[in-house]
C-alpha cells in the first residue's frame, strides 16, 4: 500500500494569507485545492512538498461570476462538477461544460477544482507510477532521473498535458488570474503553458491562480471530444476543442485546440484559419480536419498507440466542426 | 507449474473438508476453510447441511476460513469451492442426520429407513403428528450418540493426466457454455460498444440462482476485459501497466445488458448436482466478440486485446483490397518439451480412479 509522506498542512482563510505563506516558504511549498491530482502523486513520491497550502477554505476562489454577454469569471476553486452544469456555462460555452463533465469520475469531479485542473501535472506511463516501479526501470528526468525514458536521445521530458479544461479555455480565449505576494496579473491562457513535460507551467510557483475569466460568448459555439479507453473514467489521449464563431453561417473565427498530444495544449492555428469565411460544409470541414493532424505529434507514452492517437485527431476535429455545424456527427 | 503442482496437490488428502456440529438447541455449525471472495460460498455452506437436514439456512451458522478451527479448503479458484465443499457438507450432515434419525427411529418405534427430515422436524410422512422437532431430535441423538460432530471431505475421483504436473486442476465434472454478443463498431474510430450479451451456461443445478447469474455476469466482465482490454505489455521487464487506471479493464459504463441463461443438467458429481459457474462463462465470451467484431465489419482480429487501433488498420486493410486480417501470421515455432510420465503415486497407476476412503457424498 502506498501511503502519503508526513507534511505540513496550512489552511489560509484569504488569497491575501496564502500568498504570503506562499512566499514565506519560498519554493518549499506546493498548493492544493481538491487534491485529486496531487495527493496520488505524492503517495507515488512524484511530489515531495513539506509543506501544503490548501486553498480549499479560501472563500474568494469560489463561485461564477457575470454573464455570457459580459463574459463569465469562475473561481478557480469552483469544482468541476459545478463547472459541468453551470446553466450559462453548459448554454453558452459549451465545450467547457462538456470538458469539466468529462474529467474522471463523479466522486473526483466533486473534489476537483477548475483551477487544479488548469494546472494539472503533465502524464507519462513512465512517471505516473509507483516509487518502487520507478526505481526499478530507471527513473526519469521529470523525478529523481536524468534522461527520458520515452525518447532517450532527447534533453526535453515529453510528458504530456492531460488537462480536459485546458485546451477548451485555449479555445475560447480564456484568460487566467496570477496572484501573488508582489501583485496580481491577468494573463491569455495560452501563455500559461510552456512546451517542456518538467516546467509545463509559466508560471512562478509562489502564483496562485485564482481566477479563469471567460470573454463574452458573443457568436461563439464550441465543442470537445475526447479519446480514452473508458468513458466512465479514464485521462484523455487525445482532446479536441474546437471553438468558431458564427457570422450569417460563414465562419468569422475560430480556434482548434489539441489536449493531451504534447507538453502543452497545442493549438492547430492553420486548421482554424482554413474555416475563416467558410460555411462549415464537410468538404471545408475535411480539409481543416487533415490540417489539424498536423500539429497533432504523440509520442508512445499514454495509453493506446500513438499512431492511433494521431489518426484520431483528424477524425475527431471533424467530429466536433460537423457538431458545431449542426451536421449529423 | 510443475513444481507448485507437485508441491501442493500431490496427495491422496481431501481438497475440501467440512466440520458440523449440533448443539442442544437445534442449532447447527458449519466450520470450512473456504474462503468466500464475494461468490457466496458461505451461503452454500448454510443451504446444503439445511437441505440434508430439513432445517433452514438462518439455523446454520457457518465459520469458514479461519485455520484455526476449520479443515482445509484449497481456496477460492479453479471454480471449484461450491462443488468440493459443497459435497464434503451434504457428507458431513448426512453422517449427522444418520445418527438423528437412529434416535429419533428408537423413540417412535419406527425403521430410520421411513423417516424424513423437513420443515425442521424429524419424522414419519405419514404420521406427521408425533414428528420430533429437530431440537428435540438432537438431544436425543447427543443423549445416544454422545457429542453431534462429525466431517466430510471430497476429493475429485481422477487425476487430470499421468504425466508430472497432472494433479494441477482435476476436473471433476465439465460445464458448457454458448455466448451471443450484439455489438456496434465506429468506423472511422474502431471503437467498439457492447450492446447484449447472452449467456447460457450449463450449472448442473443452481442451488441459488442469484448467486449463480452473479457468478455469470462476472464472467463475462471478464471476458470483455480480456477481449478488448486487458494486456499484458512489458518494458525492460516490468509490466508497463502495472496500476489498476492503466491496467484497463471495463466498469459498469462499458459492461452491456447481460442476459443470463441457467442451463440446469444435474450433474452425477456434484452437490445436488451442481456445477461450476465460476469462470467457465466467460470462454465463450472473448471469441463470440471476435466474430461479431468479423460480422460487424469483416475484419478479423486474430490475437487479444482487439483495439481500435487493430480495427482501423483491419478496415483500411479492407478498403485497400487486401485481406482484412491483423495479428499474429502464423502460430510461433514452439518445441513443447515431453511430458514426465509418472507411472504410479501412492501404491496406484497414476491415472487411476483414485480409492477415496473418506467416501461419497452419501458413505
Amino acid at each position: 500500500m502506498m501511503r502519503l509522506p508526513p507534511f505540513t498542512y496550512l489552511a489560509p482563510k484569504t488569497i491575501g494569507e496564502a500568498v504570503t505563506l506562499m512566499a514565506e516558504h519560498d519554493g518549499n511549498a506546493m498548493l492544493v485545492a481538491g487534491g485529486t491530482d496531487l495527493y496520488p502523486n505524492m503517495k507515488r513520491r512524484q511530489f515531495e512538498p513539506k509543506v501544503l497550502v490548501g486553498l480549499h477554505g479560501i472563500r474568494e476562489l469560489r463561485g461564477v461570476r457575470g454573464t455570457p454577454e459580459s463574459g463569465l469569471t469562475i473561481g478557480a476553486g469552483v469544482i468541476l462538477s459545478a463547472v459541468a452544469r453551470h446553466p450559462d456555462i453548459w448554454r453558452s460555452y459549451r465545450g467547457l461544460a462538456t470538458a469539466a463533465g468529462l474529467v474522471s469520475s463523479p466522486q473526483l469531479r466533486n473534489m476537483g477544482t477548475i483551477g487544479g485542473n488548469v494546472c494539472l501535472d503533465t502524464r507519462c506511463n513512465y512517471y505516473n507510477q509507483s516509487y518502487s516501479w520507478r526505481k526499478a526501470i530507471g527513473f526519469c528526468m521529470k523525478k529523481d532521473g536524468d534522461i527520458c525514458l520515452v525518447a532517450p536521445s532527447s534533453s526535453r521530458c515529453w510528458a504530456v498535458s492531460s488537462s480536459d479544461t485546458a485546451p477548451v479555455l485555449w479555445s475560447l480565449g480564456a484568460q487566467v488570474k496570477l496572484a501573488s505576494a508582489s501583485g496580481e496579473r491577468t494573463v491569455p491562457i495560452s501563455t500559461l503553458y510552456r512546451d517542456d513535460g518538467i516546467e509545463y507551467l509559466a508560471k512562478r510557483p509562489d502564483e496562485i491562480l485564482t481566477e479563469i475569466v471567460l470573454p463574452p460568448a458573443d457568436g461563439w459555439r464550441s465543442e470537445y471530444l475526447k479519446l480514452r479507453r473508458r468513458g466512465s473514467f479514464d485521462f484523455p489521449v487525445l482532446g479536441v476543442a474546437v471553438a468558431a464563431r458564427m457570422d450569417g453561417g460563414r465562419v468569422r473565427e475560430a480556434r482548434i485546440v489539441l489536449g493531451a498530444v504534447a507538453s502543452l495544449p497545442r493549438e492547430a492555428a492553420t486548421a482554424a484559419q482554413a474555416l475563416v469565411g467558410e460555411r462549415l460544409t464537410l468538404d471545408v470541414i475535411a480539409l481543416s480536419a487533415d490540417l489539424a493532424a498536423g500539429p497533432s505529434k504523440p509520442l508512445d507514452n499514454t495509453d493506446f498507440t500513438h499512431p492511433y492517437r494521431k489518426k484520431m485527431t483528424r477524425v475527431f476535429v471533424a467530429r466536433a466542426l460537423r457538431r458545431i455545424a449542426g451536421l449529423p456527427v | 507449474m510443475t513444481g507448485a503442482g507437485t508441491a501442493i496437490y500431490w496427495n491422496n488428502m481431501p481438497h475440501s473438508g467440512v466440520i458440523i456440529r449440533a448443539d442442544r438447541s437445534g442449532g447447527v455449525a458449519v466450520l470450512c476453510g473456504a474462503t468466500d471472495i464475494g461468490q457466496g460460498s458461505d451461503s452454500i455452506l448454510a443451504y446444503l447441511p439445511a437441505e440434508v437436514l430439513g432445517i433452514d439456512p438462518k439455523d446454520v451458522r457457518v465459520h469458514p476460513a479461519d485455520t484455526d478451527l476449520t479443515p482445509v479448503d484449497l481456496g477460492s479458484y479453479s471454480s471449484r469451492v461450491t462443488l468440493m465443499c459443497g459435497v464434503a457438507a451434504i457428507q458431513a450432515a448426512t453422517r449427522l442426520k444418520r445418527v438423528l434419525f437412529e434416535a429419533v427411529a428408537k423413540k417412535l418405534e419406527v425403521e430410520p429407513s421411513h423417516l424424513v427430515a423437513r420443515e425442521r422436524k424429524i419424522g414419519v410422512p405419514d404420521d406427521w403428528d408425533k414428528a420430533v422437532s429437530f431440537a428435540d431430535a438432537v438431544v436425543l441423538g447427543e443423549a445416544t450418540h454422545g457429542v453431534l460432530a462429525f466431517a466430510g471431505s471430497y476429493a475429485p475421483p481422477k487425476r487430470a493426466g499421468k504425466y508430472k504436473g497432472g494433479g494441477v486442476g482435476p476436473s471433476p465434472c465439465y460445464s458448457y457454455s454458448a455466448c451471443v454478443v450484439e455489438l456496434t463498431v465506429d468506423e472511422e474510430t474502431g471503437e467498439v460498444a457492447l450492446d447484449d450479451v447472452w449467456v447460457a451456461h450449463d450449472v448442473g443445478r443452481a442451488l441459488n440462482p442469484l448467486l449463480v447469474e452473479g457468478q455469470v455476469e462476472g464472467s463475462i466482465y471478464m471476458g470483455i476485459g480480456e477481449a478488448l482490454m486487458e494486456e499484458q505489455v512489458f518494458r525492460k521487464g516490468l509490466h508497463k501497466c502495472p496500476s489498476m487506471l492503466e491496467y484497463k479493464s471495463p466498469t459498469t459504463l462499458e459492461t452491456p445488458d447481460i442476459h443470463t441463461i441457467l442451463v440446469e443438467t444435474d450433474d452425477p458429481e456434484g452437490p445436488f448436482g451442481a456445477k461450476e459457474a465460476g469462470q467457465g462463462p466467460l470462454l465463450p465470451v472473448i471469441p463470440a466478440i471476435a466474430n461479431a467484431i468479423y460480422h460487424a465489419t469483416g475484419v478479423r482480429i486474430d490475437e487479444v486485446p482487439i483495439t481500435p487501433d487493430k480495427i482501423i488498420r483491419g478496415l483500411d486493410l479492407r478498403r485497400r483490397g487486401k485481406p482484412a486480417r491483423v495479428g499474429p501470421e502464423r502460430i510461433p515455432v514452439f518445441a513443447f518439451k515431453e511430458p514426465l510420465v509418472v507411472e504410479s503415486a501412492f501404491g496406484q497407476p497414476a491415472d487411476a480412479i483414485a480409492v477415496r476412503p473418506f467416501g461419497g457424498p452419501e458413505s
